[in-house]
């Protein structure tokens, strides 16, 4: 019965998730675009839950979904949200040729999923209860995966300095780099 | 485990991974090109928590988190770029942006 | 002895490169007191040389002096190797001490020439590669200094460098140098390969068996002595080499450079009597040669190119007497000719100098009335060039000419050819002397002699020289009179024996003929220009071709410069252009169209960027799978 169920899920958690996918790319309007990444979003957090992903899962909805598209949202908001039509015309060189690529790549991946891993994909390993809980995460990321988490930290710093830059109005730029010269030349 | 098995799960990652390179490669506004980018990152995410799930090993949901963390932070940077752009008072086109041509 | 050699071939060399470092802090006269001091040096030591040699016996004089091995190839030295011995000596009388009287003329000549100073190394730098020449023990060193007389030759000639024809004189004496240089180099190339020694004389034993390879040495050594003595075929570079100034035409022209080639031939007799058709060629040139100088003298009117070519008639007479094998008759006329030719340079540069450089004889004209002793120099040479006794030439000359007698019907025509120059000899030589020094004083003359009158004829440094070769040019033949007294065939014998010694009947036979033919030569010259009593016939086709010299210039044109010009214009159209520059430029365009095509790939959109990583993606991938 459990069997079942999880199957259900699935399914429906992967319908929607390839179809919020194609929508993303296809919506004209990018207001629409941003909508369906969400849902993309979200049906991916299901598919982690079945994979006894929940630190993860959580993650995902809230940095993601919350964060993440927040800000596109916004930034599409103030943009006017035009709308460009990517279907005009006949098809160029240029899509006939990412079409192809793009087709080729998703053929490759089943393929070599297919062939070199067909018989040992079947076999998972045993996880006890604790798979995947914050507790776990939490312990790997101070002991042995400490520099990712890091230099992951510094990452994060670099892109705020870098968008609080990028966002400053010309003149407030320029006193902004105006001052870091101060500071710099003083010590 | 219950339900399928842990290739289907990396059928799907496919199809999310090629989706948003179609969306990379046919899509001329740049904010739908970084949405696009995102779908393919996200379709990274979904290989990688699958094969911990494989394995037994929480190394691909660390590097799943790490994952999310670099995306955000390149959606933070990107964003802010395209509002530059903006306000620049340039065509939000990336057919249009080639001044770094040869 | 040997030091005393060496200071010889030193001095004007260290007078040269002194002239040279000292630049302007040397006054120009003290350049040229320099220079003169230089060789006169040269001549006291050649002097010593003399006559250490002398004291000894006649079969030990010859002495050779290494100073630096140059070249140690397996058994094959060579190096820096001097030879005394009495040839070498006879020449480095003859070089320096006419070579100091000439220098020493030119510093009354060259004064005021703003370029005096390289005047004067130039000339010092001429003495020593003469010296360098005839002194050489081996024959690489006589290439050194054949080389370097033909530069001090290509220099002096172009020393008013601003005149066009003196540059192009200058180049064409060079060029035709070279060729002589070129046959040189690959006799020696021969030589070393058999021999595997150039020394004197070593170098000569070629031995018998080896005839074709004989003959191209000698004809390799001949080609040099044709091009260096302007014997024919390469004679065209003499007349116009009176550009130079007038010193430089009486001592390389006229004296010592011209003569390099009898000398060669003298010094490797040996190989030239193996090879006796290459002898006999030497001679036939000679005489076609002195036959075809004389006629063209006729018809010169440039005072120096008469004499130019009378030195290129002279010269035949000394190629016929090597050719011959009368070595050392070859020898004592090339040493009485330096006396009287360069009288005939300095008198008749005596004469330009006073009226302001003025060449032409027919502007010169009557100009004796003014400048009598120079008159009476020049009668002198020209006494001498004919060959009257008692005077120089006839005493040298009439032994040549005799030596033909011996040899059959070759000699037969030799023979009148040689009697035949003679006649011309007397016409030409006699001709300039009226025109120039006898008659009535031309318009050009008389406007320009008033002028120096007061100053006697020229400055001392001219004048004396003049008057020691006037009387050398007397006295100078009367060192060997054939038939009764020889000590210069003697002194020349244990190094160059000749092969050819004329009996005293065929001695007077010659000597008879010579002297009848030379006076009606000079009793024609004087009805025709002294006397006028007959007018110079006019023969248009013949005056033609004398007055362009048989056209030979006319035939190198057409036969070499032309299709080398042409040659050369060819290879570049079709050849340098096409295939070269077209390669180097097609490969230029090339590499620029490769970079513009390739610069298309940067279109600066990013969708393009990402397709084609997309694109590799796809590839790598099933890279990856195959491979593993």
């Amino acid at each position: 019965m459990g069997n079942v169920v999880v199957w259900v899920v699935w399914v429906v958690a992967a319908f929607a998730c390839i179809s919020s996918g194609i929508a993303v790319v296809t919506f004209s309007n990018p207001f629409y675009s941003a909508l369906a990444l969400i849902g993309n979003l979200a049906s991916l957090a299901v598919l982690y839950l079945l994979l006894s992903a929940e630190f993860v899962a959580a993650g995902q909805v809230l940095v993601y979904a919350g964060a993440v598209m927040v800000m596109f949202l916004f930034v599409t908001a103030y943009l006017g949200g035009r709308a460009d039509a990517p279907w005009a015309g006949g098809p160029t060189w240029q899509q006939i040729g990412g079409v192809l690529a793009a087709g080729a790549i998703l053929v490759e991946v089943i393929v070599v999923i297919g062939l070199k891993a067909g018989g040992k994909l079947s076999h998972e390993a045993k996880i006890e209860s604790g798979f995947g809980s914050p507790h776990e995460i939490g312990r790997l990321f101070l002991t042995d995966h400490l520099l990712a988490f890091e230099i992951t930290s510094v990452v994060l710093l670099v892109a705020a300095v870098g968008s609080v830059i990028l966002g400053a109005h010309a003149h407030a730029r320029g006193a902004l780099v105006e001052r870091g010269k101060e500071a710099g030349a003083g010590t | 485990m219950q339900g399928p098995e842990v290739a289907w799960y990396l059928v799907v990652a496919a199809f999310l991974f090629a989706t948003g390179a179609l969306g990379v490669l046919l899509r001329r506004s740049p904010l739908i090109v970084l949405l696009s980018l995102e779908i393919m990152l996200n379709g990274a995410n979904l290989a990688l928590i699958t094969f911990a799930r494989h394995q037994g090993d929480e190394t691909g949901q660390i590097f799943a988190l790490a994952v999310m963390a670099v995306a955000a932070s390149e959606v933070v940077v990107g964003l802010g770029l395209i509002v530059a752009i903006a306000r620049k008072r340039i065509d939000l086109d990336v057919d249009k942006l080639n001044v770094l041509r040869g | 002895m040997i030091t005393a050699a060496w200071i010889c071939l030193v001095a004007p060399l260290a007078a040269t490169l002194a002239i040279t470092l000292l630049g302007q802090s040397l006054s120009r006269r003290a350049a040229g007191y320099l220079a003169t001091a230089s060789v006169l040096g040269s001549f006291a030591a050649a002097v010593v040389v003399f006559a250490k040699l002398w004291g000894e016996s006649p079969d030990s004089r010859s002495h050779a002096s290494t100073v630096w091995e140059w070249l140690n190839a397996g058994s094959f030295h060579v190096g820096l190797r001097i030879l005394v011995d009495p040839l070498s000596v006879f020449m480095m009388l003859i070089v320096s001490g006419v070579g100091f009287l000439i220098v020493a003329y030119s510093i009354g000549y060259m004064d005021g020439d703003d370029e005096e100073r390289r005047y004067f190394a130039y000339m010092a730098l001429f003495v020593f590669s003469m010296l360098l020449l005839v002194q050489a023990g081996n024959l690489v060193i006589l290439l050194a200094g054949w080389g370097l007389v033909g530069l001090s030759s290509y220099l002096l000639i172009g020393f008013w460098h601003d005149r066009p024809s003196a540059v192009a004189a200058a180049k064409k004496a060079f060029i035709m140098n070279a060729i002589g240089d070129a046959t040189m180099a690959l006799a020696i190339f021969i030589l070393i390969q058999h021999r595997q020694t150039l020394n004197f004389p070593d170098a000569f034993a070629v031995g018998p068996g080896h005839g074709w390879l004989v003959n191209l040495v000698a004809l390799g050594l001949l080609g040099g002595a044709v091009a260096k003595s302007a014997q024919i075929p390469l004679q065209t570079w003499l007349p116009d080499a009176m550009e130079g100034p007038t010193p430089v035409s009486a001592l390389i022209h006229a004296a010592t450079m011209v003569t390099a080639g009898v000398y060669l031939i003298v010094r490797t007799h040996p190989v030239f009597e193996q090879a006796p058709r290459v002898l006999e060629l030497a001679a036939g040139l000679g005489a076609a040669t002195l036959l075809m100088a004389g006629l063209i003298a006729l018809v010169q009117t440039d005072i120096k190119r008469v004499i130019a070519y009378s030195t290129m008639s002279q010269i035949g007479y000394m190629f016929l007497g090597a050719g011959l094998g009368a070595y050392g008759n070859a020898m004592f006329h090339l040493m009485t000719h330096a006396f009287f030719k360069a009288l005939l340079f300095l008198a008749a540069g005596i004469v330009i100098h006073a009226l302001a450089d003025e060449q032409d004889i027919r502007k010169l004209a009557g100009v004796g009335g003014a400048l009598p002793w120079t008159r009476r120099a020049f009668l002198i040479g020209s006494l001498a060039l004919v060959g009257i006794p008692p005077f120089a030439g006839f005493f040298s000359k009439d032994s040549i000419i005799a030596s033909a007698l011996g040899r059959g019907w070759y000699g037969g025509i030799l023979f009148a050819v040689a009697l035949a120059g003679t006649f011309l000899t007397g016409v030409y030589a006699f001709r300039l002397y009226f025109v120039v020094f006898r008659g009535e004083p031309s318009a050009f003359v008389r406007e320009h002699v008033t002028e120096h009158e007061h100053s006697g004829e020229g400055p001392f440094s001219m004048t004396a020289p003049v008057a020691v070769l006037a009387v050398l040019s007397v006295i100078g033949g009367w060192i060997q009179f054939a038939p009764v007294w020889h000590p210069v065939s003697d002194w020349l014998d244990p190094v160059a024996p000749p092969i050819a010694t004329p009996s005293n009947t065929e001695e007077a036979l010659a000597s008879l003929f010579a002297l009848l033919l030379g006076l009606s030569g000079i009793g024609v010259a004087w009805m025709l220009y002294g006397a006028r009593r007959w007018s110079v016939p006019r023969y248009a086709l013949g005056q033609r071709v004398l007055e362009h010299k048989f056209y030979f210039d006319e035939a190198y044109d057409i036969a070499l410069y032309r299709p080398s010009v042409a040659l050369a214009v060819g290879l570049k159209r079709w050849f340098e252009d096409p295939v070269i520059g077209g390669s180097i430029k097609e490969f230029a365009t090339g590499m620029r169209d490769l970079a513009l095509g390739t610069r298309r790939i940067q279109t600066g959109l990013v969708r393009t960027y990402v397709l084609a990583i997309a694109a590799s993606l796809v590839v790598l991938m099933v890279v990856f799978v195959a491979v593993r």
